[in-house]
């Protein structure tokens, strides 16, 4: 069984961004914030929410530069 | 009965059970919270909508596909009807906290959710969030209980984008008309050529963004759920705050300056948007409404800055500029956070009159058409700029002469610069009436001498632009109900660009033969 054949992440991966990354961080947000939900602020969730956004801008700004 | 009416019942009734699965899904929030009070509230209001939608959808299943007035009536009554069904929560909440029956253990009570009580202000509420105003009856938003905080923010995150927007993407299937409806509420851009595919990806985008901007909102330092719901109203420009100063209430530049580019995002018009993530980062300076959304805060915020800091508002510069742009981009992407309050929570509060002004000046102009935005919008005020311009240089050119008017990359000929200038000027026309008639009505209602006419034109444009910052008039006590109904008329109008609510009012008016 493939990754994409979960239920959600079929349909996400269906009707979503059709590009692997945006689709990847649309799957990974919410588990990223339930995840700070639960251990709270700490120098790793705090890190792993700003290499989230961080990547978001950068993959945005790769693909401009690289059309 | 006739094709017409089942059209119209079939679609509202698809709206309302979208409306549903939204009211079932917010029952996560008080099994998280403990607020189980807070339960059988929203099972009810659930319910309601989901018994009378489906009885619609089933009953006109083989209804014909919606025409143009049928779309405008769909978007209107829907809008109303939602707003209606989307004050439930408020009302039975606030009602099972002032009845505390045992069974529910007993929540308690307090004056900012004891005015839900009255339906009024629960539908006051509701139409607030829904229309991305922001408004609101509450005197502390601290102490609603978090179900109630989290309904708040979720009706603007979904009113950002629209309700039929929602109802597409969850229940409709290409052929069914869903254009029409599209266009009625007041969108008119296609990403793709299905308008199926087009709400589908509207909807990955706002949910990234939601994504990106909460994890900014909480690495700036914002508490987690703090930073979910101010995320989810800041990016849909709907403002609610669960907080009593709304982001005063952290008094942190990093926090401000954070919700800037959260609110810009949400001023910019979607199909812009996606061909920014395709990587055509060119439409952030071609697109003509793009570009004008960053001229125009930027020189609203520069206008501004230079009158507080010229009337010594604020110390510094520095200060100036950070209230003024937090305040300017607010106000014109029609967010209608508030940062520069005053002691008795007033917007603008110590701000001079010319001040007000400008911010007033950003409320009615808004952002791009296409995004969550309210006030008259960017293209619909340059299409009267460039028209004007155009019908006045005519006078210098021969009879003869063939003219052709550029507005972002289209090249119009004469009829079409006629169709596009006369939609321009009756919206904005329609506009400046209500807006006239709602601040002579508020002028009649409201107590004499105790609110200045710059904070009445400012209250009515905030209602009426879907923004929310207020002047200090809008509130469960201060507000007559007359204004209070004048207001859930200016929201709704605002919203849908007042076309549709006045093609409604007639088609009932007609049918009841109330003039004719």
């Amino acid at each position: 069984m493939k990754l994409s054949d979960l239920p959600i992440v079929e349909e996400v991966f269906e009707s979503g961004a059709n590009d692997r990354v945006f689709d990847s961080l649309l799957l990974i947000g919410p588990v990223l914030i339930v995840g700070i939900a639960i251990v709270g602020r700490s120098l790793l969730t705090t890190g792993i929410a700003i290499a989230y956004v961080l990547f978001f801008v950068a993959y945005v700004v790769y693909r401009g530069i690289s059309n | 009965m006739n094709e017409a009416t089942k059209t119209i019942g079939r679609d509202l009734g698809r709206m309302f059970q979208a409306l549903a699965g939204l009211l079932f899904v917010s029952i996560l929030i008080p099994l998280i919270w403990g607020e189980y009070y807070a339960i059988p509230s929203l099972l009810v209001s659930g319910l309601l909508p989901l018994a009378i939608g489906s009885l619609l959808t089933s009953r006109f299943r083989g209804a014909t596909k919606p025409g143009k007035l049928h779309g405008m009536i769909i978007a209107a009554l829907g809008w109303f009807c939602v707003a209606i069904f989307g004050a439930l929560p408020f009302f039975f909440i606030a009602w099972s906290a002032e009845l505390a029956p045992p069974i529910l253990g007993e929540p308690s009570q307090t004056p900012t959710l004891a005015a839900f009580t009255h339906p009024i202000n629960a539908l006051f509420e509701s139409m607030s969030g829904f229309t991305g105003t922001g408004l609101t009856m509450t005197d502390n938003e601290e102490v609603l209980p978090r179900t109630l905080q989290w309904w708040r923010s979720f009706i603007e995150w979904i009113g950002g984008v629209g309700v039929i927007v929602l109802t597409t993407a969850i229940l409709a299937r290409p052929g069914s008309g869903s254009l029409t409806l599209y266009e009625s509420e007041a969108r008119s851009e296609r990403i793709h050529p299905s308008i199926v595919s087009t709400v589908q990806t509207i909807w990955w985008i706002f949910i990234l963004f939601t994504f990106v901007s909460i994890l900014l909102l909480w690495i700036v330092g914002m508490p987690l759920w703090d930073a979910i719901n101010h995320a989810m109203t800041g990016l849909s420009t709907g403002g609610f705050s669960i907080k009593d100063h709304s982001i005063a209430t952290y008094d942190s530049a990093a926090i401000d300056f954070a919700l800037l580019p959260i609110m810009l995002l949400g001023s910019i018009a979607f199909p812009v948007h996606y061909l920014i993530l395709q990587g055509d980062l060119r439409n952030l300076y071609a697109d003509l409404q793009t570009r004008w959304v960053f001229i125009y805060m930027s020189l609203g915020t520069l206008v501004l800055t230079a009158l507080v800091y010229a009337g010594d508002t604020y110390d510094s510069l520095f200060t100036a500029f950070r209230y003024s742009s937090f305040q300017f981009v607010s106000a014109a992407t029609c967010a209608g956070f508030q940062t520069a309050v005053d002691a008795t929570n007033v917007a603008l509060g110590r701000w001079s009159a010319q001040a007000q002004l400008t911010v007033t000046f950003g409320m009615v102009i808004g952002g791009a058409a296409g995004s969550t935005v309210g006030g008259i919008k960017l293209i619909r005020a340059l299409t009267l700029l460039k028209g004007v311009r155009h019908r006045i240089s005519d006078v210098f050119y021969p009879e003869t002469a063939v003219r052709r008017l550029n507005i972002n990359g289209r090249r119009l000929n004469e009829r079409e610069i006629r169709q596009e200038f006369e939609e321009a000027a009756i919206i904005a026309m329609l506009w400046a009436t209500f807006l006239a008639i709602g601040i002579f009505i508020l002028l009649v209602i409201l107590p004499q001498g105790e609110y200045t006419l710059e904070n009445v034109i400012f209250e009515v444009a905030s209602a009426q632009g879907n923004v929310g910052l207020s002047a200090g008039i809008t509130g469960p006590e201060s507000l007559p109900t007359l204004g209070k109904l004048m207001f859930l008329f200016n929201m709704w109008i605002g919203r849908l660009e007042i076309i549709p609510v006045l093609v409604t009012l007639r088609a009932v008016f007609r049918r009841g033969g109330l003039y004719q």
